[in-house]
C-alpha cells in the first residue's frame, strides 16, 4: 500500500476524533495527532484500536509508544503488514 | 514541579467508550484493571486513573524530555480515596485527585511534602480556541494578583515539545506551569 493510500485510510480512521478541522483538512505525513489534529490523548487509544481492526494487525506497547503522528503510524502499519 | 490533568465527566462519556474491546487493556495495568472492576463507580475510576497517569506524564516529560504514548508504563497505586502514586521507570510521583459531579482533577508532584503550589480550577464555556485563551488569561491574572504584579508582565509560552511556561517579561524568567482543559473545565498549577 502506498503512503498516499495509507494517509487516506488514516484520515477516515481519525476523523471522528479530530478537534481541529483546519489541521484535518491539511493533514499530511508530518501531522501530529495531538498537537496538529487536537485529538485528545484518550481518543488516541481509539485511533490505535481502529487501526488494528482496519489493517488486521496488533500494535504492541513498544509500537504504541511512538504513535504520536501520521508518519510513525504509517511506519508501524507498513512494518506490521510486512510481518503478516 | 507539578503536573495536572482534568477530565470533564460528561464530555468523557460522549468522547470515549472505555467499554469497547481492548480499550482498558491498552491503557491500564492488571492492577489498575482490578481497581476498575471493583470500583463502586467504574466510570469515575477509569478517569481518575487516567488523570493520575496524565498528570504524572506531564512532570516526567518536563524533567526528562521526549514524548511518548505509553499509558501502561505509568503505573498507578491508590493510597486513599484521594491520594495515589504513579511510577514510571522507578521514578514515583505523588498524586491528589478531587472529584465533583462535573469533573475529576488530579495534581501530581514528585515530593511527598513540599512547598505549596498555586492551584486554580475553573468552569468555562465556549469554543476550543477561546477556552485556551480564557485559561491562559486566568492563569496570568491569578499569578499577577498573587504577586502584586501587572498582568501585562506575563505571557504563556510553549517550548518545542509543547510544554508550557509563564514568561515574565520584566525579569526575563520562565516559570514552569501545568495547564489542563477538557470540556467545560480548566485548571492550572504554578510552583
Amino acid at each position: 500500500m502506498s503512503t498516499t493510500e495509507l494517509i487516506e485510510k488514516l484520515k477516515v480512521i481519525v476523523k471522528p476524533y479530530v478537534k481541529n478541522e483546519e489541521g484535518f483538512k491539511n493533514m499530511t505525513e508530518e501531522s501530529d495527532f495531538l498537537n496538529d489534529l487536537k485529538i485528545n490523548s484518550a481518543n488516541l487509544v481509539d485511533v490505535i484500536l481502529d487501526i488494528e481492526t482496519e489493517f488486521d494487525i496488533i500494535i504492541d506497547n513498544e509500537s504504541m509508544e511512538k504513535m504520536l503522528n501520521v508518519k510513525a503510524a504509517i511506519e508501524i502499519i507498513t512494518t506490521k503488514l510486512g510481518e503478516k | 514541579m507539578t503536573g495536572n490533568d482534568i477530565v470533564d465527566i460528561k464530555v468523557a462519556a460522549t468522547e470515549s467508550n472505555w467499554k469497547r474491546t481492548g480499550f482498558l487493556e491498552k491503557i491500564f495495568t492488571q492492577k489498575e484493571q482490578e481497581y476498575i472492576k471493583h470500583a463502586a463507580t467504574p466510570d469515575e475510576m477509569v478517569w481518575k486513573l487516567w488523570s493520575m497517569k496524565e498528570s504524572a506524564y506531564k512532570i516526567y516529560t518536563r524533567q526528562y524530555g521526549g514524548r511518548f504514548f505509553a499509558p501502561k508504563k505509568l503505573s498507578c497505586t491508590l493510597l486513599s480515596s484521594t491520594s495515589g502514586q504513579v511510577t514510571i521507570n522507578t521514578i514515583s510521583y505523588q498524586t491528589i485527585t478531587s472529584s465533583t459531579n462535573g469533573y475529576i482533577y488530579t495534581t501530581a508532584r514528585q515530593e511527598k511534602y513540599g512547598t505549596d503550589f498555586l492551584n486554580y480550577c475553573c468552569e468555562i464555556h465556549g469554543h476550543f480556541t477561546n477556552q485556551q485563551k480564557h485559561v491562559y488569561k486566568k492563569l496570568v491574572a491569578s499569578y499577577a494578583a498573587n504577586n502584586g504584579e501587572d498582568n501585562r508582565n506575563f505571557t504563556i509560552i510553549k517550548d518545542k515539545n509543547n510544554v508550557p511556561f509563564m514568561y515574565c517579561k520584566k525579569e526575563q524568567q520562565k516559570i514552569p506551569v501545568s495547564i489542563t482543559h477538557h470540556g467545560n473545565f480548566a485548571a492550572f498549577t504554578i510552583n
